[in-house]
């Protein structure tokens, strides 16, 4: 660690975290890590701003990261490229990081869990999906402003919208796990106990 | 009762919670403050990182500081502590009602993170990357720790 630069002392504590930053990574490490998780498409010029970088550099790097499938490109209204995370790759990422962690055991348990949650959330409800239990809420608040029927909280939304995307991680990795199995069970031709 | 719902709406944080953020914001945790010790509150469906610090603020004997990230990088990172005191730094939409608080970017003052509209401040922190953010909220934590003060969460500068 550098003295100089993790000093409580400084001018600015946006400049100063900045600075740390910068003397401890690299501008592709600045890069990978502001795109990580950027899931709406943005420029390689905002890109470069946040990574401290020039946007010449930013470039660079981006379709270097476009090629190995870490992000995904597509084009901007002004004829430019825009770059967002790749979903493939940040499934495959969590996915790698729940098995590393949860037994396949647990991680069949709480998908269990996860789906009943959503149902429950559906039959409460009456709705299919959080968004549109949003649009539900927004009719009737129009209709009935005076309505003392209690209002779902946005706080449910966002719980169901990260349980939804929780469980396809989850999900994500039982399917790696189970496909790793038989991929690697064609490797000894004599196991009779296949699942379904 | 109708304004108390759009308040609800309005002032809470886009979007699901982002696990792959949560994680990240760990990892820097764990390197930069060795003696936290961030946890998911559910490893597979975490909704918060837990961050239990060794020591609170202004004689306080314990404290945790809860962070919260969603996939539109709106967030909060709550401080409460043995002695009751709350405050917290947010990013997210008001609706214009914090009004001292031009941008997204606020600070819910201690002692309990008040939500008064005029009493809620423009936030110091303006960098938007998790890794930026949260080492500034460290390195804010830190100074206020070492002055044995609440001013220094939420002063830019920190002169010698």
């Amino acid at each position: 660690m550098n003295d100089q630069l993790h000093t409580d002392e400084f001018k600015d504590i946006n400049e100063a975290v900045g600075e740390e930053w910068e003397s401890e990574t690299t501008p592709y490490e600045r890069i990978r890590r502001v795109i990580a998780h950027r899931y709406m498409p943005v420029s390689a010029d905002a890109v470069a701003e946040d990574a401290r970088t020039s946007p010449k550099t930013a470039r660079k790097h981006l379709n270097t990261l476009a090629e190995e499938g870490f992000v995904v490109t597509a084009a901007g209204e002004h004829g430019g490229i825009v770059y967002r995370r790749s979903p493939e790759s940040l499934v495959v990422e969590q996915a790698a990081d729940i098995l590393e962690h949860v037994s396949t055991d647990e991680l069949v348990t709480r998908i269990g869990e996860m789906r009943d949650q959503l149902n429950s959330y559906q039959q409460e409800y009456g709705v299919d999906s959080p968004e549109e239990l949003t649009i539900e809420q927004t009719n009737q608040t129009l209709a009935e402003p005076d309505s003392d029927q209690s209002v779902i909280d946005a706080e449910t939304i966002r719980e169901w919208q990260t349980t939804r995307r929780n469980l396809a991680f989850a999900n994500a990795a039982l399917s790696i796990a189970n496909a790793e199995r038989f991929v690697d069970g064609d490797l000894s031709s004599t196991d009779e106990n296949v699942p379904a | 009762m109708i304004k108390r719902v759009q308040t609800d709406e309005t002032h809470s944080l886009r979007g699901a919670i982002d696990r792959p953020a949560l994680l990240t914001i760990r990892r820097i945790i764990e390197r930069e403050v060795p003696l936290a010790s961030p946890e998911l509150d559910d490893y597979l469906n975490p909704t918060v990182l837990e961050v239990t610090l060794d020591d609170g603020l202004c004689g306080a004997e314990t404290a945790r500081l809860d962070v919260q990230w969603t996939i539109h990088a709106d967030y909060k990172f709550h401080y409460t502590d043995s002695e009751e005191v709350n405050f917290r730094w947010g990013k997210h939409p008001h609706d214009g009602d914090y009004i001292h608080v031009p941008g997204l970017e606020h600070y819910h003052p201690p002692p309990n993170a008040s939500s008064t509209p005029d009493e809620v401040e423009e936030s110091c922190i303006k960098q938007s990357p998790e890794a930026l953010v949260t080492r500034a909220v460290l390195k804010l934590w830190r100074v206020a720790y070492h002055a044995d003060a609440y001013a220094p969460l939420n002063a830019a500068s920190n002169p010698p």
